[in-house]
């Protein structure tokens, strides 16, 4: 794994949790691969505000057509990096 | 215009062309803030119950009377009811809405839900009265002045009697359905609700499949609806609860899944997330069916621009709308109205844009 990425994990998480307001985990130890909805429960208004933030952050377009995509951390960093190298 | 009013006219349009980032946006203190108490309801999930397949009126356009729905068994067992709503808080659910026929005809289901799951709305004639033990909102259909009610419900002194089971009860909200008959009469409607303090909301007529009727709107009368209902704003603000940015998204002449595209699972075949993956909509034998599950099914598609089908619709659309400080205050208003009409305890803000603003991609009207 690249170090770019695992950059991205991290932040991706931190906004996550920061964002719906998750308890009891910090970034280091959200797991990348958990299912979000199934396990994380989010839903398409909270992943519509984790995508706002990082549209900001980046820089970059998440187009709302590839949210059924972004079903984990890691899916959502890669689709991150996959846009910064565009 | 009065310097108030202009205050509250959107004027993001002054930087035309402009992408806007979103913390851009949210750096204006009064969208900071609306988005803010919107926001902690995020957490809402909804599904839907028929819990009766019997009404103690009759109504022209019904649409719990169309289709299969009203074939369905009752089921009247509490326990299985209870169980039903044990499962589906493991589910995820955390909003119940109760419907069809009349849920006031079966109480004791309707508290049991309350218990398990206690945030939902009933809607119901209002004719039996809901004991405040079950904490839902109470949304009660108007569609008309008493005459017209006695024509199409065959129910008289429709109002007064609505009235006088729900006047200064927190929970009320009574629902005027726009059809294409009865527009002036929501204005002597309105002062009547306004004069005895009650909380009103619109809803539109949509045809349900197949119906032929006289109430279907056409575009004369979804724009005498929207000027009426523009007016009725203006003149009543602590009674009605509604914005400009819904009365232009519900009488727009294309509907609502033309417009925002419909996330309900009867016209949205994706599982992946949001009202797709977790909406149910049960009847009164407790099954449901995922090619019928939508708020209000049997509706002509085509022509919805029901109020529930907005309220998940639109709201769930943020991230269109969070592309100007415009067209995002249009959206929080419409969030900030869809929660004080259906969640209890919440109260509407005064809103954010007086203009009717475009859905994104369209034209106002
Ligand atoms: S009150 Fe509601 S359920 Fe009963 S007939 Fe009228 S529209 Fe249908
Ligand atoms: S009737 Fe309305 S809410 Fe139901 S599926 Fe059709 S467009 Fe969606």
């Amino acid at each position: 794994m690249s170090l770019e990425i695992e950059k991205i994990i991290l932040r991706v998480a931190e906004v996550m949790i920061d964002e719906l307001k998750l308890e009891d985990v910090t970034p280091e130890r959200f797991e990348p691969d958990v299912d979000l909805v199934d396990e994380v429960g989010i839903d398409s208004m909270d992943l519509a505000t984790v995508a706002l933030v990082l549209q900001d952050e980046y820089s970059i377009r998440i187009d709302e057509d590839d949210y059924p995509k972004l079903t984990t951390v890691r899916r959502i960093a890669e689709y991150v990096e996959k846009q910064l190298n565009k | 215009m009065g310097a108030a009013k202009e205050e509250h006219v959107c004027k993001s349009q002054d930087i035309p062309g402009k992408k806007w980032k979103f913390s851009e946006i949210l750096a204006d203190n009064k969208i900071k803030e609306r988005w803010e108490k919107v926001r902690k309801f995020f957490f809402l999930r909804e599904s839907t119950y028929d819990m009766t397949n019997k009404c103690n009126i009759r109504c022209e356009g019904c649409y719990y009377y169309e289709g299969e729905k009203q074939f369905a068994k009752e089921n009247k067992d509490i326990d299985a009811w209870r169980s039903l709503m044990k499962a589906e808080k493991k589910r995820g659910i955390t909003f119940v809405v109760l419907a069809g026929a009349e849920p006031s005809l079966v109480p004791e289901l309707c508290q049991v839900c309350y218990e398990e799951i206690p945030l939902g709305a009933v809607a119901t004639n209002g004719i039996k009265f809901i004991s405040e033990n079950t904490g839902y909102k109470i949304h009660i259909s108007v569609w008309g002045n008493d005459k017209t009610s006695h024509k199409l419900r065959g129910a008289k002194n429709m109002l007064s009697r609505q009235i006088e089971n729900y006047i200064d009860d927190p929970r009320a909200v009574f629902v005027y359905t726009f059809t294409r008959n009865n527009i002036d009469e929501a204005r002597e409607i309105a002062e009547i609700l306004a004069d005895k303090r009650c909380r009103l909301t619109f809803n539109m007529f949509s045809a349900p499949s197949g119906y032929e009727g006289e109430l279907r709107h056409n575009p004369s009368s979804l724009l005498h609806t929207r000027e009426t209902i523009m007016d009725l704003i203006a003149q009543y603000p602590e009674n009605i609860l509604y914005s400009a940015y819904n009365t232009a998204a519900h009488t727009h002449q294309t509907g609502l899944h033309g417009l925002y595209g419909c996330s309900y699972p009867r016209m949205n075949p994706s599982t992946d997330i949001g009202l797709g993956r977790s909406f149910r909509q049960y009847r009164t034998d407790l099954t449901w069916d995922r090619d019928a599950a939508c708020c209000v099914p049997d509706t002509d598609c085509d022509d919805c621009r029901h109020y529930a089908a907005g309220s998940a619709v639109v709201t769930a659309r943020m991230f269109r709308h969070a592309v100007n400080p415009e067209l995002f205050k249009a959206w929080l208003d419409y969030v900030d109205t869809y929660l004080s009409v259906w969640v209890t305890g919440y109260e509407k803000g005064k809103n954010l844009c007086d203009n009717l603003t475009a859905p994104p991609g369209f034209k106002v009207f």
